[in-house]
């Protein structure tokens, strides 16, 4: 035990407020319920995100290659894609950098904002390459929807069990520079979403 | 010595001079309050948001030694070790001491208040390690030597003839580059190879959740990711005051954060650290740095509500005209102006001045601190402690007197009035008269509103009764 942390806990104890005035207030699902694909989709493109297109006959590889044509290294993270590399292979963090697109599968994601979530368990352990990555493609069923925060923080177990856990909504972004919105800051430069069902 | 305070009069003063600089600056910051209403009506339940995260927060606080202690012993089940910082310069002597131990020589770090509290790269930096910030804003200002202006947009001060300079004379780019598009970019790939190599990566922490022992940080670049799960070593600096109880709370401070802040629905990133990634170690520190002073302050401790959104400043005529440096301290505007002068009363005695009190801080304020109060407040307080400048101090010591006495205040504003439509300018503004600086004095009225009254209403009143 650190001298500090007795210090700074005992000094808490004696200048708290009297914590009777001070109940918790239950959880609370409050807000819009509306778990539905349009939404999720529409609040997708508010955060710069997109549907990565399905024209008839296409799979996901000629989506991809469509979507993607100039891509030398396409990573997989799932077990129904090939891809050029899986993500097993990749021996360090630092090496996902060479990735141009990596395809993830989503477990669930929230239709208030569009967001996706991954954890350690949809990565193969390598966190980084959801990041280092030029660009994401994340299977989503729509099965899996969610409403909204409320609803995501209260059902889904991962929030309690991954021990990484990102919400993506859309792709990176930033405004630092007198304002200007620029999509693709410092992670990926696009998020796309590929419905499974 | 005793410390000057801050002439955030005199700095605001410089920056209103340079127009085409304030009124960006003023428009940028008013655009994002705009975006933050236009959210705020989208949501049938948000002043129903606003009460739950208050009260979440007050409940935290007033348990918060039992919700430490609960972080600690989960957080530690996770396998993240748990530091305590008793102020900047313990934090900082625990965050070398970890990197030594790991030869870290490189640091790679998101936006945290805390550390530019610490002035933790003052210290790092003499002792051979080198930190990059990697939020684009936060690293123009690391360029530029300048504390972040703003908490959450901190170049939010400058425009991109500023930056194109600042990234010409570091990164050897176009100094008449005039595109953000293309500056963004050249960050992008200046800070690719110092994130591959670097040896340890930090953070700071939006919320820290007890029951799972979690921290949560959200951030629209991506940076904080690439800093926390490139390297091997992720340092979290983060305030005692974070705490929320439980997961599901996090609901209602993430549906509100971003929308206050830049009147987006979230961040684009929202990430939930609850234990080191595979082959990695996770350093937790937990700043007190005045904070558990701050909550025996009866008047003030509710700003420890406080989540570093920013809505207050965004609103603020005074911060949007004045801009963040002016405040001379790591938190400026409203939010700034009500927990600076709880780390250097003197140093930071001006800034509850640096006010209108029209409450708009306290109006768009997620966890409904009532700012507006505290600021008011403070001033009660600093005249108490006579950290009132000479001029200041006379002049309020008279209105007092004036002000406490109907007949002595009566005669005044008589003579006022006849002084204002008599007297000649030099007289009226000079240095005795702050105020007058660069406003106009009111036009002198014809008739008080209280002889106004005793000349007509008292009259009729009195014929009223004789008639009953």
């Amino acid at each position: 035990m650190s001298p500090s942390r007795d210090a700074i806990l005992s000094r808490l104890r004696d200048n708290r407020p009297d914590p009777k005035p001070y109940p918790l207030p239950p959880v609370a699902r409050l807000g819009d319920m509306d778990n539905g694909q349009a939404r999720f989709e529409n609040s997708l493109q508010i955060l710069g995100g997109q549907v990565l297109e399905r024209q008839e006959g296409d799979t996901l590889a000629t989506a991809i290659a469509r979507r993607f044509p100039d891509s030398k290294i396409i990573c997989s993270a799932v077990p129904d894609f090939e891809g050029t590399i899986r993500i097993e292979e990749l021996g360090t963090p630092q090496q996902a950098a060479s990735v141009d697109v990596l395809v993830v599968r989503a477990p669930f994601g929230i239709a208030e904002m569009g967001s996706i979530y991954l954890s350690e368990a949809q990565l193969s352990d390598l966190n980084s390459a959801a990041h280092l990555t030029q660009h994401i493609v994340v299977i989503l069923s729509a099965k899996n929807l969610t409403a909204n925060m409320h609803t995501a923080y209260m059902d889904r177990p991962e929030f309690h069990t991954a021990k990484y856990g990102v919400l993506m909504s859309g792709p990176s972004a930033t405004a630092d520079i007198q304002g200007v919105l620029i999509r693709g800051a410092q992670g990926v430069r696009t998020l796309s979403v590929w419905w499974e069902d | 010595m005793k410390v000057k305070p801050v002439n955030h009069a005199k700095a605001a003063e410089a920056f209103i001079e340079d127009t085409a600089h304030m009124d960006f600056h003023d428009e940028r910051l008013w655009d994002l309050r705009q975006k933050r209403d236009e959210q705020m009506h989208l949501l049938p339940e948000w002043q129903d948001l606003r009460a739950r995260a208050s009260a979440i927060k007050e409940h935290t606080l007033a348990n918060l030694p039992e919700y430490l202690e609960q972080f600690e012993t989960n957080a530690k089940k996770n396998g993240i070790h748990v530091h305590w910082a008793a102020d900047g310069a313990e934090h900082n002597r625990i965050v070398g001491e970890i990197l030594e131990k790991h030869g870290a020589k490189s640091l790679i770090k998101s936006k945290s208040m805390v550390t530019e509290e610490c002035c933790m790269r003052e210290y790092l930096e003499p002792r051979g390690v080198v930190v990059t910030e990697t939020d684009l804003g936060e690293r123009i200002q690391q360029l530029d030597n300048q504390m972040p202006s703003h908490i959450v947009v901190p170049a939010v001060h400058k425009l991109i003839p500023d930056v194109a300079k600042i990234f010409a004379e570091h990164y050897h780019t176009d100094p008449n580059d005039n595109s953000a598009q293309s500056l963004a970019w050249q960050q992008r790939l200046a800070a690719r190879p110092v994130i591959l190599s670097a040896d340890a990566g930090m953070t700071g922490g939006n919320f820290v959740v007890a029951e799972t022992g979690s921290f949560v940080v959200c951030t629209n670049e991506g940076n904080a990711d690439l800093s926390a799960t490139v390297p091997g070593l992720h340092i979290a600096t983060i305030g005692i005051e974070r705490l929320v109880p439980r997961m599901a709370d996090m609901g209602v401070f993430i549906r509100m954060l971003s929308r206050s802040a830049l009147g987006s629905p979230i961040t684009q990133y929202t990430t939930h650290f609850r234990g080191p990634q595979k082959g990695s170690e996770m350093h937790v520190v937990l700043v007190d740095n005045g904070r558990s002073h701050r909550l025996g302050m009866e008047d003030f401790w509710t700003s420890l509500k406080c989540i570093r959104c920013g809505a207050c400043m965004n609103t603020c005529p005074v911060y949007r005209r004045s801009g963040g440096l002016s405040y001379g301290a790591v938190y400026s505007g409203p939010i700034g102006a009500i927990i600076d002068p709880t780390f250097n009363e003197r140093k930071y005695s001006t800034l509850p001045f640096a006010s209108t009190m029209n409450g708009s801080c306290t109006n768009v304020c997620p966890v409904k601190i009532n700012i507006h109060e505290q600021l008011y407040k403070w001033r009660r307080v600093l005249a108490e402690h006579h950290e009132l400048p000479f001029v200041k101090r006379e002049v309020m010591h008279m209105a007092g007197k004036i002000m406490g006495q109907p007949t002595l205040y009566r005669a005044a504003i008589n003579s006022t009035e006849a002084a204002l439509s008599t007297m000649p300018r030099f007289v009226l503004y000079n240095w005795l008269n702050p105020w007058g600086k660069h406003r106009e004095l009111p036009h002198p009225v014809k008739q008080t509103f209280h002889s106004w009254y005793k000349q007509n209403r008292l009259k009729t009143k009195k014929k009223e009764g004789e008639g009953a």
